[in-house]
């Protein structure tokens, strides 16, 4: 298993944005839904070992993260996509890409090619010398990506991906998700329902820092079987699984 | 050959050689000696990414220091001893730190260690005010009266050195500081101004206290407590950058 979480709580304060979840993965794309403050860029930060837990236990990539020396080793084989990835204005796409390649401990020698694989696996070829300054929003989270992929990781963890992609550069995306969902573990937190129905193998639906669903999509297609909110068949389960949740956490008595 | 591929050429993989050849970036020599010195290009290109190790602070520091050169020559007081810890502290406090760096959440997810990048950074910054500061001290100490008719060469040397030292005792301390505030804080802007107000009200408590406008770096009694703020900032920048207390 390239993930292994017990019990993990993330608190700020006293706000606790994760809240007892336990969640195993291994190859293949989960895709992470919840509403606003779910708790799902709180579990993607742990997970990317930028935020430790306040309790609970973390294995990934069968190392403990809590080691500086396993932390290192995840470190070099994660890609990660924040969702407010800051860059460089000055640097230039293949500058950018290639600092984090470098930051991730990729040997020298084989940085350019990787880059350069990078780039074209997300289609910014064309904008390769261009400065970051002046690309769109979605070329930007193109940016992202490539960075994230550099490094050909294990573990790959996206956070609002599809954010400022156009209609046809998520598809092309989605096809991408599902090429390195077949070698590795990528967790990809998004709040658009049809990016998990087309790329994920598996969806993880989270609601006030708990995890209330885990299933495939079409598990969660049948939550959904006559529910009334909701256009897509995707969305109809969403909504099912978030209300039977919200009423059992209230008392209602009604399982999740 | 490897571009063979069902019996035709790879194309893409083709493609992406050629790519990786054309797009391509050649690290300059500053960059190359320092890949060799840290034994990481990636520590290397962080720390040429250091955002206040950039031309109009070099320039705004070599500026400073010549003009505090020049007015040392004119009157003999040493102010640029005074100046440099200031100016180190303020580029410091824009050498690391969320609200500086960008990136700051996506490098703290990297393999190389968030705190050997800070150490880089500030080891560089502090390099450059020590290397700058060093020089125009010995050129004053040189041209003014005691150097150029009082001692010879050797004894010149010898007493420029001996300032310089004494200065970097104080420049550690507001340094640390400052650094300490930054991290705290995440207010680089914060941790300036906290370096620099600092650093001035101890330049006016130990000129009134001593009645020499310079005390604040040529007195040795006050090495001692400059040595011990130094090391509660450093303390508090461990802690502060420890792993369980980063990103929220």
């Amino acid at each position: 298993m390239n993930i292994e979480l017990t019990s993990v709580t993330r608190s700020f304060g006293k706000n606790k944005a994760v809240d007892g979840v336990s969640l195993e993965a291994g190859p293949g794309v989960l895709g992470l839904l919840g509403p606003n403050g779910a708790g799902k860029t709180s579990l993607l930060r742990v997970l990317a070992t930028v935020l430790p837990p306040s309790s609970g236990q973390i294995r990934l990539l069968e190392r403990d993260p809590g080691r500086t020396a396993d932390r290192r080793e995840i470190r070099r084989r994660l890609g990660y996509l924040p969702q407010n990835l800051g860059y460089y204005p000055a640097f230039t796409v293949v500058e950018f890409i290639e600092y984090f390649a470098l930051l991730k401990e990729v040997p020298s020698a084989r940085v350019p090619r990787a880059v350069a694989a990078a780039v074209e696996r997300v289609d910014l070829g064309a904008k390769a010398k261009s400065r970051l300054r002046t690309l769109s929003g979605g070329m930007l989270r193109r940016v992202g990506i490539a960075q994230a992929i550099v490094n050909d990781p294990d573990l790959l963890l996206l956070d609002e991906p599809t954010a400022g992609l156009d209609p046809e550069q998520r598809v092309g995306f989605r096809a991408l998700l599902r090429s390195l969902g077949e070698t590795s573990t990528v967790v990809v937190s998004t709040h658009l329902v049809e990016d998990v129905g087309a790329a994920c193998s598996e969806v993880t639906l989270m609601d006030t820092g708990h995890i209330v669903f885990r299933g495939t999509p079409d598990e969660l297609v049948a939550r959904g079987e006559g529910h009334g909110i909701g256009d897509a068949p995707l969305e109809r389960g969403y909504s099912a699984v978030l209300q039977a949740a919200r009423a059992a956490a209230h008392g209602d008595g009604v399982a999740a | 050959m490897n571009d063979d591929h069902d019996g035709g050429i790879d194309l893409g993989r083709v493609w992406t050689g050629i790519a990786a050849e054309v797009w391509r970036r050649r690290p300059g020599p500053v960059e190359r000696l320092a890949a060799r010195l840290l034994r990481s290009p990636g520590l290397a290109r962080a720390l040429l990414t250091t955002p206040s190790l950039l031309l109009p602070w070099l320039i705004s520091t070599v500026v400073i220091f010549g003009i505090g050169g020049l007015i040392n020559l004119a009157g003999g007081e040493p102010l640029v001893w005074l100046l440099a810890p200031g100016i180190a502290a303020i580029g410091i406090a824009y050498a690391y730190g969320p609200g500086i760096d960008p990136a700051w959440e996506l490098a703290s997810s990297m393999p190389i260690s968030e705190r050997m990048v800070l150490l880089v950074r500030a080891v560089a910054v502090f390099a450059v005010n020590a290397g700058l500061g060093l020089v125009v001290s010995g050129i004053t100490y040189w041209a003014t009266a005691d150097g150029l008719h009082g001692a010879g060469g050797h004894a010149t040397a010898a007493a420029a050195a001996a300032v310089t030292f004494a200065w970097l005792i104080p420049m550690t301390a507001v340094c640390a500081l400052t650094l300490a505030v930054a991290v705290v804080t995440r207010s680089a802007s914060a941790a300036a101004l906290t370096g620099v107000l600092v650093w001035g009200a101890t330049v006016l408590a130990t000129r009134a206290s001593a009645g020499v406008f310079t005390a604040a770096v040529t007195n040795t009694a006050t090495y001692l407590p400059y040595l011990a703020v130094a090391a509660c900032a450093t303390a508090v920048i461990g802690y502060a950058t420890r792993i369980s207390r980063r990103t929220q």
